[in-house]
C-alpha cells in the first residue's frame, strides 16, 4: 500500500528560489494555499488509520447485472504495464475554493463533481487521470471518487472503512480497483466483486450463472435480498455483490463553477509527484488523442458494435434487471429521450446546465417532455435532475466499453 | 578477460584521452538522455513559468516504490520555465546508463572513423541499439507508443514492452564491444 505521506514544497518565485518547506511531521503548510477542508479533514483522520485490514465497503441491496460470470472476468482481465498501487490513489485529499483555483483550470477543463447537502466538490480530470481513484469524505461519508480514463467513466463509491487501491489490471479496458479490506477486484462499471488477489484460481460458488432476458447473467444476490449488506460478510460471500454508488457529474470547470460557486476544488497536493500539466493519453479540451470518438480502445474489447464511434459518449444505466444507454450527443440535442430497460420504460433527460444527463424508471409512463423552462412531468416544470420519478444512477462512458460488458443492452438516440 | 574486451577498455581510454572524443560522448550522451526523459515522460515541455521545486516527503521510501517493471515513483518536480522534470532517481539512473552506453558508442564509432587502423566500422549499430529504449515509456495504462498510433494491445505485447529498456541496455553494451574491438588501440 502507498505510504501516506504529505508532500513537502519548495516554492519559488520567478527569477530566485524561495525554500518555503513545510514541515512533513506536522503537515504545517504555509507556503500552501490548499487546506484540508470539513470533509477532507474527516477524511485525512479516516484514510490514516484504514490499514487495509478493515471491514468490506458497503455492499447494495442488490447486485448489478453482469452479462460474464465473475471468475471469467478474472480471466479477462489483462495487466495494463503498471504494478499494484503503480497508478497511487489519492489517500490524503487538499481543497481549494473556486477562487483559489485561478489559471489553474481553463473554464473547458473537464472536472468530475459531486455536490451533496450543500458541500459541493469538484475533482479535476487532469489530477484524477494520474491516479483514477481518490479516498475521500462526503458529508461524512467516507467515498472513492474514481475516473478510468481508457473507458471514459467517473463513478463515486461508498468505501466504509477501508480504502480502494488501483490494481493495474484492466477488464474491457476498464480500471479495475481493489478494496485493501479483502484485496477482492472491483471493475469500475461492473461496481461488482470479482475474484481478486484472495482467490485461489478465481473460482466461486456464490454466482448461479443464470441468465436473464436480455441474455445477462444474474448472481443469486440479484434475486434474493443479502443477508448482510453493511460490509461485515466474509470475503468469498463478496464475489457477485455490488457496491454502493453515487452520482459524479462529468462536465467542464466554468458550468460546475457557475452552479456552485462555493466549491471545493481538489489541488494538485496529493502526496505525488506527477506532472498535472500532462495528460498521457490525449485531451478533452479540446478532444484529441485517445479521446477521439473513432479512435481505437488499448486493448480489445469483451465485445464490438459499430452503431456509434467507439468512443462516442452514452449515458449509460445499469441496474439487477438489465442496461440502458442513452447516446448523449442525441440527448443534448432532443432534451428527453424514451426508451426501456428489460421491458420497463426509461427515460433519459438532458440538464443544460451542466452538459449531463439523467435516467429515470417511467413504469406508468408519464408524459415526460422538454420545455425551455426545465422538464414537464404531466403538468410540472421539473428541474432535470428533480423529476418525481425513480432516477437511476447513470454516468457517462465511452460506446465501446458500455457495450463492451452489457452487450445486451438497449440504446437510444 | 577477452580481447575484444581489453581491446574495447584500450579503446576508451582512447576516447577519454582526446578532447574531441570527450565532447562527442557528453554531447551525444547528453542528447539521447534528453531525448529519451520526453520519450518516456519525465520531461516535458508543460511547465508554467517561474521556478519552483516540489519534494516528497520520506523521499528514500517513495524512491524504492515501484510502478511498473523497471519504473518507481518521481520523488521531486522541478519546473523551469516551459519545461517540467520529474525526477525518478531509479529512472533517472538507468536512463543516465542508457545515454552513457549511447555516448560511448558514438564516441567509440567517432573515434574508429579517425584512426587510420581501425576497420570495418559499422556506424549505425549503436544508434539502432538505442531505439528500444525510447519506445518504453509507459502512461497510466500501456505504452504510451501504442496509444500514440492507435495500435491494440495484448498481454504478450505489454511484456514486450516491459523488456525494451534491459534489451536496449544489452544491445547498447554488445555494441560497444563490438565496435571497441575494431579499433587498434595503438597511436595512429
Amino acid at each position: 500500500m502507498n505510504d501516506r505521506v504529505t508532500r513537502r514544497g519548495f516554492v519559488a518565485t520567478v527569477g530566485a528560489i524561495a525554500i518555503a518547506g513545510c514541515s512533513g511531521v506536522t503537515g504545517d503548510r504555509s507556503a500552501d494555499r490548499s487546506t484540508a477542508v470539513g470533509d477532507s479533514a474527516t477524511s485525512v483522520a479516516t484514510t490514516s488509520t484504514a490499514s487495509g485490514e478493515g471491514s468490506l465497503p458497503p455492499l447494495a441491496d442488490r447486485a448489478l447485472v453482469l452479462s460474464i460470470e465473475p471468475p471469467k472476468l478474472r480471466e479477462a482481465a489483462v495487466s495494463g504495464g503498471v504494478s499494484k498501487d503503480g497508478i497511487p490513489a489519492i489517500d490524503q485529499p487538499r481543497f481549494e475554493t473556486a477562487d483559489q483555483v485561478g489559471s489553474r483550470l481553463a473554464p473547458g477543463d473537464v472536472v468530475f463533481g459531486v455536490a451533496r447537502n450543500g458541500v459541493a466538490k469538484a475533482y479535476p480530470q487532469s489530477i484524477l487521470v494520474h491516479h483514477e481513484v481518490c479516498n475521500d469524505t462526503l458529508d461524512g461519508t467516507p467515498v472513492s471518487v474514481t475516473y478510468c480514463p481508457l473507458t471514459g467513466t467517473a463513478v463515486g463509491f461508498e468505501r466504509g472503512e477501508t480504502t480502494f487501491g488501483v490494481s493495474g489490471r484492466l477488464v474491457n479496458d476498464n480500471l479495475i480497483m481493489y478494496d485493501r479490506a479483502t484485496e477482492h477486484w472491483w471493475p469500475q462499471v461492473l461496481a461488482t466483486a470479482v475474484p481478486g488477489w484472495n482467490a485461489d484460481g478465481g473460482t466461486s460458488d456464490t454466482s448461479d450463472g443464470r441468465t436473464n432476458e436480455s441474455g445477462s447473467t444474474r448472481t443469486k444476490a440479484t434475486e434474493s435480498t443479502r443477508p448482510d449488506a453493511t460490509g461485515s460478510g466474509t470475503a468469498n460471500a463478496t464475489i457477485g455483490q455490488s457496491l454502493r454508488e453515487f452520482r459524479v457529474v462529468w462536465t467542464t470547470w466554468e458550468r460546475w463553477r457557475e452552479q456552485f460557486p462555493d466549491t471545493w476544488v481538489l489541488t494538485e497536493d496529493t502526496g505525488y509527484i506527477r506532472d498535472y500539466g500532462r495528460d498521457p493519453y490525449g485531451s478533452y479540451n479540446p478532444r484529441n488523442g485517445y479521446y477521439e470518438p473513432e479512435s481505437e480502445p488499448l486493448f480489445p474489447p469483451l465485445d464490438t458494435d459499430d452503431r456509434y464511434p467507439t468512443k462516442a459518449v452514452v449515458m449509460g444505466a445499469r441496474t439487477a434487471d438489465g442496461a440502458i444507454a442513452f447516446h448523449k450527443r442525441s440527448l443534448r440535442r432532443e432534451g428527453v429521450i424514451a426508451g426501456a430497460l428489460d421491458g420497463t420504460p426509461h427515460v433519459g433527460v438532458h440538464d443544460d446546465r451542466l452538459d449531463t444527463a439523467y435516467v429515470y424508471r417511467n413504469p406508468d409512463r408519464a408524459s415526460v417532455t422538454a420545455t425551455a423552462d426545465g422538464v414537464q412531468v404531466a403538468d410540472t416544470v421539473h428541474s432535470p435532475d428533480e423529476l418525481p420519478l425513480e432516477r437511476v444512477h447513470a454516468f457517462d462512458a465511452m460506446w465501446f466499453a458500455w457495450h463492451g460488458f452489457y452487450p445486451g443492452t438497449s440504446v437510444h438516440g | 578477460m577477452g580481447e575484444p574486451i581489453r581491446r574495447t577498455f584500450r579503446a576508451l581510454r582512447i576516447v577519454a584521452s582526446r578532447w574531441d572524443g570527450r565532447v562527442i560522448l557528453v554531447a551525444t550522451g547528453l542528447a539521447y538522455l534528453i531525448g529519451y526523459s520526453f520519450a518516456v515522460g519525465d520531461l516535458a515541455s508543460t511547465g508554467r513559468g517561474g521556478v519552483s521545486l516540489l519534494v516528497v516527503d520520506a523521499p528514500l521510501d517513495r524512491a524504492l516504490q515501484s510502478t511498473g517493471y523497471l519504473s518507481f515513483e518521481p520523488i521531486a518536480a522541478l519546473e523551469a520555465g516551459p519545461v517540467t522534470y520529474l525526477f525518478s532517481p531509479i529512472d533517472a539512473g538507468l536512463a543516465v546508463v542508457l545515454a552513457a552506453l549511447v555516448g560511448i558508442n558514438v564516441a567509440l564509432t567517432y573515434l574508429g572513423l579517425v584512426q587510420p587502423r581501425a576497420c570495418g566500422m559499422e556506424p549505425s549499430v549503436g544508434l539502432l541499439a538505442a531505439v528500444p529504449a525510447l519506445l518504453s515509456g509507459a502512461a497510466c495504462c500501456g505504452p504510451v507508443v501504442l496509444i500514440a498510433i492507435g495500435v491494440k494491445a495484448t498481454g504478450v505485447l505489454i511484456t514486450g514492452f516491459q523488456l525494451l529498456l534491459p534489451i536496449a541496455v544489452v544491445l547498447l553494451t554488445l555494441s560497444v564491444v563490438l565496435v571497441g574491438r575494431r579499433i587498434d588501440p595503438t597511436p595512429a
